[in-house]
């Protein structure tokens, strides 16, 4: 028993050190420009904490960040940089009012058929990379930024063309979708809604796949190329099979923002979640619960920055500035975690005992 | 060097180790993986420091503090991986990091001729202008030799020079470093190939768990006997002897099989041969003459343009991988870190990694992670993988300790087919001779083997047959007890039968 939760610690000790790390430099920054950063961050608690609302804030900013970067992950584990995880809500989000604004079905089928749209339809968007990449060994770095862009500006053409609301004042954004088909809110006076259920399910989902067989497959492929084939695995189709459940689970995290938070389409729904969502990712060390973890914590910050700039003064900057810091040291452990010195010494070891 | 000792962590790495070089000589220094021989070297090159001792030079005590310290001190060292820039030019690399004679401007030219100059005393061929990636890894290794002996080294350390190397690129080297040697240069040789100390060096040191275990000159009666007993501290079995099984039915056949290479020239051309039940076929040849396409084929990692592969009498060409490893086709591959083994996965799943979708290990779609550990800790225990636990980073492995992680996974269920390609490459003679004890134990067992090896006695004391393979073409098929000097002919490229005798040849 003691020994598990050893390996507890030690996974999750590098991401405590980050933060704080992150968090003290942030600090330092403070104090540099001439605040307080006892108060600033105090501030910055208030504004996450303080009151019921903004406690429900904080998990409604949690849910499509963590679904985004459990998608991320599946990506990340086969060694593939979705960057494009924005895009594949953004088409996610479209589908879905698609489906509740002209679909005339009665409204369970609606919202289930809506799941399932904006599922395949981010599924679809990623695969797209995915394909590209399996077929003509695409970067896929480029091809998911690529279709991010795409995505945004086809979202932007709709709502200001086709799916503009005829009785929203010339607005760019669609018309709401029913009362019926929105997500039950959980509490008064709050946003948080029921979606918050669906998204603790696929993180339950999440971690049962990496103990299932395709799981284990993409981790092999992630390995490299010529050991997976060696194991009779086909790269290709997993290269696919990979980018199809990555980008799927940006759609939910799409369909999830439709029915419990916007309720129509407007420009710019995905903002910098899908940036966001990679460095969850990373901070979480590809772990369902890191990730769930590490979503909460950014929520927090975001949620607590704008009451922090409110208060003191101290600009949501220093939130970005975090969030920056946070991939410097993520991208510093991963350099150290491949060639670190750490193994070097470890090999050493080795050697000399055998 | 006079009682040196290194001490890392709590393991003596180097225990008051004595080490004397002689001038105008080659000094081999032989013991098994983690013996201390490249720490002993890192200490003298100023890599480590060493916590007891000293060291001198022509009889003067130095402290050799940092490389720069051993290299103005005339030592030189040529590291197993080469330190070169690819992209620059021959002469560009051994001037980096120098001062030019020219102050801002690049003095290449004279570089260069003193280069030319130095490259033919010695016989190195090489060309000053030439680009690193164009040469071959012997010429790269002579050019690192090169960059050392314009620094102005003496002693030269050599880091297992010859295991990149092909049989041939090994003798030029040794020719050059005799050539070396003559002309008042002294040489260390880090090794533990026992033939190479035989054969070229001048005194032996041999290392043993970071002890010095004995030092002497090599002399004509030096047997390898002798030197493995002092380096394993046991007796090793060089003549397994292996008593003759009748084989049994085809399981493996090649008719005319074709295979292009990377680069989409023909590898293997019109090939043919077949593989028994309870026979171990060897197939030498020198290596990147086809072995390394003609497994990758066999294995349905590369496809065949022409001919057919039979495996169990099914007609097999440029079926999926998958469906030789359900055909029970096992592979030893070459390249174990890229292809043999996950490197960032635990032993553990390493050895299911082919299986991992059969039961006991899944059910349902899901892994059962139970039964995996405890297949690797029977797994562990019968291939004697020394590991600190079932959930260790394969990475971390010594290099014995991952070959038998690949021949654990491949040898467990009883293969009907064994491709092994290069097994006891790199390997100690430890772990050299166990893992061709289990070949055995598998041929015994009614495996098909074929044995794909460019080590001439690795074949000749394995194989039941032996061919050769040379620019992908079969050159003929010699019987169990052939002499090394005609399977060398054939190797070479004469046909079985043609009348050239080996005068002739040079």
């Amino acid at each position: 028993m003691s020994k598990k939760i050893n390996k507890i610690i030690q996974a999750i000790f590098p991401a405590l050190l980050m933060v704080s790390g992150a968090l003290l430099t942030g600090a330092i920054l403070i104090i540099i420009s001439g605040n307080d950063p006892i108060a600033a961050y105090a501030a910055l608690l208030e504004g996450a904490f303080s009151n019921s609302y903004r406690i429900s804030e904080t998990f409604v900013k949690a849910i499509p960040l963590m679904l985004m970067a459990l998608g991320v992950s599946i990506a990340f584990k086969n060694q593939i940089w979705n960057i494009g995880a924005g895009g594949q809500f953004t088409i996610g989000t479209i589908l879905s009012v698609i489906v509740c604004l002209y679909f005339k079905l009665p409204p369970i089928p609606t919202i289930i058929l809506s799941f399932i749209f904006a599922f395949i339809g981010g599924a679809l968007w990623g695969g797209l990379a995915g394909w590209l990449k399996a077929r003509f060994n695409a970067n896929e770095v480029i091809t998911t930024l690529m279709l991010d862009y795409i995505a945004t500006y086809l979202l932007a053409y709709l709502v200001y063309g086709p799916m503009m609301d005829p009785n929203g004042f010339g607005y760019p954004q669609s018309a709401v979708i029913e009362k019926v088909l929105r997500l039950p809110k959980l509490i008064v006076g709050g946003r948080l809604h029921t979606g918050i259920f669906v998204a603790i399910a696929i993180l339950f989902l999440m971690l049962l796949f990496w103990r299932s067989t395709l799981g284990f497959k993409i981790e092999l492929a992630g390995q490299g190329n010529d050991v997976s084939r060696y194991a009779g695995i086909d790269n290709k189709k997993i290269i696919v099979i990979t980018m199809l459940l990555s980008g799927g689970l940006s759609g939910i995290a799409g369909w999830n923002e439709i029915h419990g938070i916007h309720l129509r389409l407007m420009t710019d729904l995905a903002g910098s979640y899908g940036s966001i969502a990679i460095v969850i990712a990373l901070l979480g060390n590809l772990n369902p619960l890191g990730i769930a973890i590490s979503a909460y914590f950014f929520s927090v910050l975001i949620v607590g920055g704008n009451t922090m700039q409110n208060l003191t003064g101290i600009p949501y900057s220093l939130v970005d500035i975090i969030q920056g810091l946070i991939v410097v040291f993520v991208i510093t452990r991963t350099a150290f975690r491949t060639e670190s010195i750490q193994t070097f010494f470890r090999k050493r070891r080795y050697q000399h005992n055998g | 060097m006079r009682n040196i000792t290194k001490i890392f962590g709590h393991l003596k790495a180097n225990d008051a180790v004595d080490f004397k070089l002689r001038e105008n000589s080659i000094h081999g220094l032989l013991g098994e993986n983690g013996a201390g021989k490249t720490t002993l070297m890192n200490v003298l090159y100023g890599l480590y420091r060493q916590e007891e001792g000293e060291i001198y030079i022509h009889g003067q005590k130095t402290d050799i503090v940092s490389p720069l310290k051993a290299i103005s001190s005339g030592i030189g060292m040529v590291h197993q991986h080469f330190m070169l820039a690819r992209p620059l030019t021959v002469v560009e690399n051994i001037m980096l990091g120098r001062k030019s004679s020219r102050g801002i401007f690049l003095d290449t030219r004279k570089v260069a001729a003193e280069i030319r100059e130095l490259s033919d005393r010695y016989h190195l061929m090489v060309d000053p202008y030439a680009r690193i990636w164009q040469l071959s890894v012997g010429q790269q290794q002579r050019v690192e030799i090169l960059t050392t002996i314009y620094q102005g080294a003496n002693i030269l350390i050599l880091d297992e020079p010859t295991a990149v190397l092909t049989p041939q690129e090994a003798e030029t080297l040794f020719s050059i470093l005799r050539q070396m040697r003559d002309d008042g240069k002294s040489m260390i040789l880090i090794t533990h190939k026992l033939e190479e100390i035989l054969s070229v060096v001048d005194d032996v040191t041999i290392l043993r768990d970071g002890k010095m275990i004995s030092s002497f000159k090599v002399t004509p009666a030096t047997t390898k006997e002798e030197l493995s007993r002092l380096m394993v501290g046991r007796d090793v079995l060089f003549d397994f002897n292996p008593a003759a099984v009748k084989p049994g039915k085809e399981r493996l056949g090649m008719k005319d099989l074709r295979v292009k290479n990377d680069k989409g020239l023909p590898a293997v051309n019109n090939f043919s041969l077949s593989v028994s039940e309870g026979e171990i076929v060897g197939l030498a040849g020198v290596d990147g003459n086809g072995q390394k396409e003609l497994a990758e084929a066999l294995t349905g990692l590369r496809p065949a343009e022409g001919g057919k592969i039979f495996i169990n009498g099914i007609e097999a060409e440029n079926k999926p991988p998958a469906f030789f490893i359900h055909q029970g086709v096992a592979h030893i591959p070459e390249d174990r870190q890229n292809m043999g083994l996950a490197m960032g996965f635990c032993v553990s799943k390493n050895l299911i990694i082919k299986r991992f979708c059969q039961q006991p290990y899944a059910k349902n779609g899901l892994m059962n992670y139970k039964n995996i550990k405890n297949h690797a800790q029977k797994m562990i225990q019968d291939f004697q993988i020394k590991t600190n636990s079932t959930e260790d980073i394969t990475r971390d492995l010594s290099g014995g300790n991952q070959q038998k992680v690949i021949l654990a996974r491949e040898l467990a269920d009883e293969p009907s087919v064994l491709i092994a390609n290069q097994p006891t490459r790199g390997l100690d003679v430890g772990a050299t001779e166990y893992v061709r004890s289990r070949l055995l134990e598998a041929r015994s067992k009614g495996a098909a083997i074929l044995l794909i090896s460019a080590d001439i006695e690795e074949i000749i004391q394995l194989s039941d047959r032996i061919a050769v393979i040379y620019n992908g073409e079969l050159m003929g098929i010699l019987p169990k007890g052939s002499q090394p000097e005609t399977i060398g002919l054939l190797m070479m490229g004469k046909r079985q039968g043609e009348n050239t005798g080996v005068k002739e040849n040079q």
